[in-house]
């Protein structure tokens, strides 16, 4: 109950976790192209024993960041009602198109199968693996390396005239405001609640009352990100800021052989998980 | 000392509890409000004096101690939350970002509205409260919202909590980043409010000017405690209380205590600008 407006509490976009490990320390840029090969892999790997070995190397993955496994499970929790109604749903409507194996239970269009429950425990894990990965990159990369990193990944697609440098800029003033958004809507919450508003009690079938219930709230809160963004725009042009222009950047990596050893290691990893047989 | 409306015993509080990012804003703080008091918190930032006042409304509960307000506790699961926030109007910091409405009228009436008041009763309250605050009713209630100056702007969020009839009005810092004009106009609204109107006035602020002209009392807050407490006199009377929490003096403060160190016979503890100036004059005529 005292927790009712602390918004800012369930926010782990952004979060960071600085234990100074080894995970820590890699270049971002490699960091991020050893974990997209991971998460490819765990997207093509469709066997029980490969979804193992992935999920051990996400154990491993925490314990190498030193950052507690709850930090994992947290990113989970949200997400087990949707695993639940995927896995509901592929079992149910699956058996069609995951032909093979032994059949279980036929019954109208629903077909289960050896086939159909192997891919829904496989997808399952696939899930939690990938929420797994994502929390250690997120909670071992500031979010400046991770869009340093994610910039340099992308550059090769300013061949096809892709703004990468805009587009890196806009990721990272989104990420940055999340948490200043979250507070300043907190803020409007307790201001409005001061007033004798009240949010979502009104009963679920009112939809046109709980929406304008939300007005006081989201009203202010465009106008404060309106004027935040021309505040934003001017500190920009203040120094000297120039859309399009040839930047250097504040912070250079080198690669050391450490990063290059994680690509190495996630390449191997990945191709023992795609290529285990069973 | 009347019966107390407000009284906050042993009150503590962590933010973001069992995450590593846990911060423990308030540790054991007492006080105690009568009815019609003027009581000014001061501190610097981060020494728990937002998350104090939230608590007086019940926008924070108490996690250990308690809070009772004019008979009601705050800690009680089955508090009557909107009861309670009839009776405390919280003003928080920049208010005027809160204004939804595009009339003035309109924004004012949201907490009348709010309450379930019949029209004529929230026309009245509306009314009542903006001339509280200094708008004329006739000529503002049409306004636009967006086209008021920046003090009109912060009357009108006043406007919007006073319309709740509350008995206890909590501001934080309430003049921050006005011009001086409106930043002492407002000030003058606020002390009739306490002085004519019987309301009980909380305010939290940095300006040890405004904290001269308008407390009865003064919290001082550090790291989360409520680390001293007295009157404006005793406050800024007493050099050590003064350089313990490194504590900001008016400048009338200043000058009396300037004078004293050269050594001219001044009562430090006459600190109003009007007592101040009084006894610089008998100094300079003797």
């Amino acid at each position: 109950m005292s927790a009712e407006f602390e918004l800012t509490r369930n926010i782990t976009i952004g979060q960071y976790l600085p234990t100074g490990s080894i995970v820590h320390r890699l270049d971002p840029r490699f960091k991020l192209a050893a974990f997209v090969i991971l998460i490819l892999a765990i997207a093509i790997c469709g066997t029980y024993v490969g979804n193992l070995f992935a999920l051990l190397v996400c154990l491993w993955l925490f314990h190498l960041a030193r950052i507690p496994l709850r930090y994992g499970l947290s990113g989970v929790k949200p997400a087990v009602p949707f695993i639940l109604i995927l896995a509901v749903l592929q079992l149910l409507f699956y058996g069609e198109i995951a032909q093979g194996g032994t059949i279980y239970l036929q019954y109208g269009v629903v077909t289960i199968s050896s086939e159909s429950v192997r891919l829904v425990i496989v997808s399952a894990m696939r899930f939690v693996e990938v929420i797994f990965l994502s929390s250690v990159l997120t909670l071992s990369t500031s979010t400046t390396e991770l869009t340093h990193g994610m910039e340099r990944l992308l550059r090769p697609l300013e061949t096809i005239r892709f703004p990468v440098h805009a587009f890196a800029l806009i990721i990272t003033i989104a990420i940055r405001f999340v948490p200043t958004f979250a507070m300043e809507m907190e803020k409007m919450m307790k201001a409005q609640a001061s007033r004798g508003a009240d949010f979502g009690t009104g009963e679920w079938w009112r939809i046109v009352k709980r929406t304008k219930d939300m007005f006081p709230i989201l009203i202010p809160l465009f106008n404060v990100a309106l004027s935040r963004a021309e505040d934003l725009i001017l500190a920009m042009e203040a120094r000297c800021y120039t859309p399009g222009a040839a930047r250097t950047r504040y912070a250079h990596y080198t690669a050391h052989g450490r990063d290059y050893a994680a690509v190495a290691v996630s390449v191997v990893m990945s191709a023992v998980m795609v290529g285990i047989p069973w | 000392m009347s019966q107390p409306i407000i009284e906050v015993r042993n009150l503590s509080h962590v933010y973001m509890q069992n995450t590593p990012l846990e911060h423990r804003a308030l540790t054991d703080v007492t006080m105690q409000v009568a009815a019609g008091e003027c009581i000014a918190i001061i501190g610097h930032t981060g020494s728990g004096k937002s998350t104090l006042i939230q608590h007086l409304n019940g926008l924070i509960r108490p996690q250990s101690g308690t809070v009772i307000v004019n008979g009601l506790d705050v800690s009680h699961p089955k508090l009557d939350v909107k009861a309670l926030r009839r009776q405390v109007g919280l003003v928080f910091q920049n208010p005027e970002d809160q204004i939804f409405e595009k009339l003035v009228g309109d924004d004012v009436a949201y907490g009348p509205f709010k309450m379930g008041l019949p029209l004529e009763e929230v026309r009245r309250r509306v009314q009542w409260a903006m001339e509280l605050v200094g708008l004329s009713f006739q000529e503002m209630k049409d306004r636009p919202t967006f086209a008021l100056s920046g003090g009109q702007k912060r009357k009108v969020a006043l406007a919007g909590v006073l319309a709740l009839a509350p008995k206890v009005l909590v501001l934080d810092e309430p003049t921050a980043g006005l011009d001086p004009r409106s930043r002492s106009e407002l000030l003058e609204r606020i002390r009739r409010l306490n002085r004519e109107e019987g309301l009980t006035v909380i305010f939290v602020s940095h300006n040890m000017e405004e904290v001269a002209r308008l407390a009865d009392r003064v919290y001082v807050m550090a790291d989360g405690r409520a680390v001293c407490e007295g009157t404006p006199r005793d406050i800024f009377g007493s050099q050590e209380i003064l350089r313990a929490h490194r504590i900001g003096t008016p400048e009338s403060v200043d000058i009396l205590y300037r004078l004293r160190d050269q050594g001219y016979p001044v009562d430090v503890g006459a600190y109003r600008v009007e007592e101040a100036a009084d006894q610089i004059v008998t100094l300079i005529r003797q």
